[in-house]
């Protein structure tokens, strides 16, 4: 007999004859042994690592379920599986590592759960042209051993690394941490295969740069299922480096960290990782510096040459705004820690709701964005601690990462829709964009209007063309209306 | 029965989980239920109640090689998800939930104290040692998948054993238990453990050589946390076997490599229980070093980042399929030109695909020492 699982998202579900008429035939183009309606399997795709799930796990219950989950291992059979599904007009939520923070993989109307993860082989290595093609379902981390085995990095480092697919990161436009030097997912991205709602399989070409048009392909980075799915990419990789350079610094304020930063992006250095801390995450980081100053970490790597030129340059610049040196050790002990998340599932066990909000400003409100979020975030009841770092940077601005930790009491869900409740308006009101590499999801939909204009409509004019029954992960992107996750 | 730890399998189940690379059920198989934190939730929510055990879901819970792979990337140093879930699961079986592929084991292992039925006779061995003897009275135990698979493994240990003149028996043995505690029959764990305790101390033996990682986890792990602590010393295959060279008893034969059929290129599968629990990476490798002419190549993932063959936790029986994916995986990591050795009977069986052989530890101390 089947337990009864309580959800909170659902909004609706497909009828039981439909969906055992889908099931039938996702069977015979993949096999029986991958679909599966156990509710093992539909509990386990309900969620994703948005903290709202976090505390509704606790209670024993589920944001909303699908009814099928299906594991294709090629893009035929995602074509197949997906023209099936248009035809019975059943939802479809395509799946990775589950590592998104904000609920973007919750099949709100039920249906069918894709799960990509079968789909996990690099089909070609051009080392002449440096060009990866690779599925959509490998895992980050193994991603990278196997272009490291060859010789090669992806140069794509998210902290979800070992807990998110080649797929997700495209799906949502992520981030590495080394992406002043590499690029973000979407700077990599060459070319991409996907496949349409109606089975339709597309590609883009994987020469590098064309002008015939808009990248009919590029439009599916960022989508995060909801026009399709992207089943494999053509990527850049690089050749391992020769020499890494580290090297940790201290400013006495914020302001002149950010400032020294904007001066060695403007003179042309692109150093792999640049992050500064504000004084309260350089206490939490590195203990050793106290909380008084405020730490940049760098990360330079390539060519040797390139990388003692880059080293001295920077080194000018962040003298010139009173930067202290404070040796490589810092560095070394990030590299270390940084996929460490523990601190999270820690405090969560204690009764807190901490979250991260990243967002992306330019130079001139850098640090004013900071000052305002922060004091949304404590201004809200509850709130124990609001910091912030700069995780990204560019040469016209940088991407702010804003943590915030409270203890609530009871009504934790109400307490996290203050936080954001807080945060996005300050955000926006600063000038600066609501999100950098975490992407929409669920709950990032409910600012979208906010964040794009008129140029919502675009996308949803382009959403209907693509997806005109809908299918395609209902409920994200704020693309519709959720019924059940309001602000 | 073992009380649960819920603050280490929350830690899990609230985790993104850094290992997701590393577990090899989840990279085969791409099904999230079996993902760590997938079975941490299960496991956790079925613990408090707010689902119940049911078949599918044990069936998800008890999908864990036990190969700690998961520890690699683990932020939390206390946590021992293997532990964890097998103590979860204890429930299931007192509430009449069982995974109806394993019961047959389980029904051969309380007829026949193995899990693969009736036992091969003509084991029993007492060796009266020559002049080279000296040391502890040891007994050797083989476990219940060398002597159901693999009995060329017995021979070698037996001939390699007699050469270094030990003072040894292998007696009528009984399965250790690990088996009945994996599939979630506690009961039966305790009774193995008493017979065997009493077999035992019956032998007179002072030394327990095991050369199966999931026997000795069990005779040096589960018995004193069951409380049968056992009346002699244990040690494991590889390390007894490498301080018998040591001691002088087996010495390498010259030119065995360049001037005789047989393996020229080795590579070393780190079974993963000798690696990560019992740390044993060194031993066996110098055991392969000091045989002359013979090259080693390392796979992929070695030493504590060995990565599991598929036989762990007796999934070839439970979980066949997933086993097998498993072991092609690791297989794919391990240099084409090389002979596989590893120091598991599990593992040989995993790795055992296709016609490319897998040695034993003690059949390459069987080919290559006098």
């Amino acid at each position: 007999m089947a337990q009864d699982m309580r959800t909170i998202l659902q909004e609706s579900k497909v009828d039981r004859a439909a969906v055992d008429r889908y099931a039938a035939g996702a069977q015979k183009i993949v096999g029986e042994h991958r679909v599966s309606a156990r509710q093992a399997d539909l509990l386990s795709a309900s969620r994703d690592y948005w903290p709202v799930n976090s505390i509704w796990m606790r209670e024993g219950v589920f944001p909303a379920l699908p009814q099928l989950v299906v594991w294709p291992e090629s893009t035929a059979e995602v074509s197949e599986l997906l023209a099936l599904a248009n035809r019975e007009k059943i939802p479809v939520t395509p799946y990775g590592e589950g590592s998104g923070a904000l609920g973007g993989v919750i099949p709100l109307k039920g249906g069918i759960t894709i799960d990509l993860k079968r789909m996990n082989k690099i089909r070609a290595l051009d080392e002449k042209n440096l060009l990866v093609t690779v599925e959509s379902g490998l895992n980050g981390a193994l991603y990278e051993e196997k272009l490291n085995r060859a010789g090669y990095t992806g140069g794509h480092f998210p902290q979800s690394l070992r807990c998110s697919t080649v797929g997700g990161w495209l799906s949502c436009r992520a981030a590495g941490q080394f992406s002043t030097r590499y690029g973000k997912i979407e700077d990599m991205a060459v070319c991409l295969e996907a496949v349409l709602p109606d089975g339709t399989v597309f590609s883009g070409r994987s020469v590098p740069r064309t002008a015939t048009g808009p990248r009919a392909d590029h439009l599916l980075l960022g989508s995060e299922g909801t026009l399709g799915i992207i089943t494999s990419a053509t990527l850049r990789i690089w050749p391992l480096p020769e020499k890494r350079h580290l090297a940790t610094y201290t400013f006495e304020r914020l302001e002149e960290g950010l400032e020294a930063i904007r001066l060695f992006m403007r003179a042309g250095t692109r150093p792999a990782v640049v992050r500064l801390y504000d004084g309260q995450e350089t206490g939490n980081h590195f203990p050793e510096l106290g909380d008084k100053r405020c730490a940049l970490i760098l990360l330079i790597e390539g060519n040797t040459r390139i990388v003692d030129a880059e080293a001295q340059v920077i080194e000018d610049c962040v003298r010139l705004k009173g930067a202290e040196s404070a040796g490589a050790e810092y560095v070394e002990h990030w590299l270390e820690k940084r996929f460490d998340v523990s601190v999270a599932s820690i405090l969560f066990q204690k009764g807190a709701v901490l979250d991260t909000i990243e967002v992306t400003t330019n130079w001139h409100n850098a640090h004013s964005t900071y000052l305002a979020m922060q004091e949304a975030l404590l201004g809200v009841e509850g709130t124990m601690l609001a910091s912030g770092h700069y995780s990204h940077v560019y040469p016209e601005g940088a991407a702010l990462y804003v943590t915030a930790v409270g203890f609530p009491g009871e009504d934790k869900i109400g307490y996290y829709k203050k936080l954001w409740q807080a945060a996005m308006p300050a955000c926006h009101q600063k000038g600066a964009a609501f999100s950098h590499h975490h992407g929409v999801g669920l709950h990032r939909g409910l600012w979208m209007a906010d964040e794009h204009g008129p140029g919502l409509d675009v996308l949803k004019k382009i959403k209907t063309a693509l997806d005109p029954q809908g299918i395609m992960n209902p409920g994200k992107l704020g693309l519709e209306e959720v019924r059940t996750w309001r602000k | 029965m073992a009380e649960v730890n819920m603050e280490q399998l929350l830690n899990c189940a609230l985790c993104p989980n850094l290992c997701r690379c590393e577990c090899p059920v989840l990279q085969a198989t791409g099904r999230e239920a079996v993902a760590p934190a997938g079975k941490a939730r299960i496991a956790s929510l079925a613990n408090e109640g707010k689902l119940y055990w049911d078949e599918v879901m044990l069936e998800a819970a008890i999908n864990c090689l036990a190969c700690r792979g998961c520890t690699i990337h683990c932020p939390f140093p206390e946590l021992n998800l293997c532990d964890e879930l097998l103590y979860s699961r204890l429930p299931a079986r007192e509430q009449g939930v069982n995974l109806p592929s394993v019961e047959p084991y389980l029904n051969n292992l309380r007829k026949y104290s193995s899990p693969y039925g009736q036992k091969a006779g003509a084991l029993v061995t007492e060796n009266q040692p020559g002049e080279k003897a000296g040391g502890q009275k040891v007994l050797f135990f083989n476990g219940c998948t060398s002597l159901a698979n693999h009995p060329g493994s017995i021979e070698a240990a037996r001939s390699v054993l007699v050469r270094a003149g030990v003072s040894f028996q292998m007696i009528e043995e009984d399965c250790c238990g690990y088996p009945a505690q994996v599939w979630g029959d506690e009961d039966m764990v305790r009774q193995l453990a008493e017979e065997n305790r009493r077999k035992f101390k019956d032998s007179g033996a002072e030394l327990l050589v095991t050369s199966c990682p999931e026997c000795w986890l069990t005779f040096s792990e589960r018995y004193p946390n069951l409380g049968q602590e056992l009346p002699l010393e244990i040690v494991d295959g590889p390390t007894y076997f490498l301080g018998l060279i040591k001691e002088g008893r087996l010495e390498p034969v010259e030119k065995s490599v360049t001037e005789a059929p047989g393996p020229k290129v080795v590579s070393y599968h780190d079974p993963c229980i000798w690696a990560r629990t019992a740390e044993k990476t060194a031993e066996p490798r110098e055991i392969l070093g000091a045989i002359p002419g013979l090259e080693i190549k390392e796979p992929y993932a070695s030493g504590a980042r060995t990565r599991c063959c598929g036989g762990g936790s007796m999934f070839q029986l439970a979980f066949p399929g997933t086993a097998s994916a498993v072991a092609g995986r690791r297989l794919q990591e391990v240099p084409a030109d090389a002979v596989l050795v590893t120091a598991c009977p599990f593992c040989r069986e995993g790795l055992l695909q296709g016609d490319k052989p897998v040695w034993e530890l003690i059949e390459v101390l069987d080919r290559f020492f006098k």
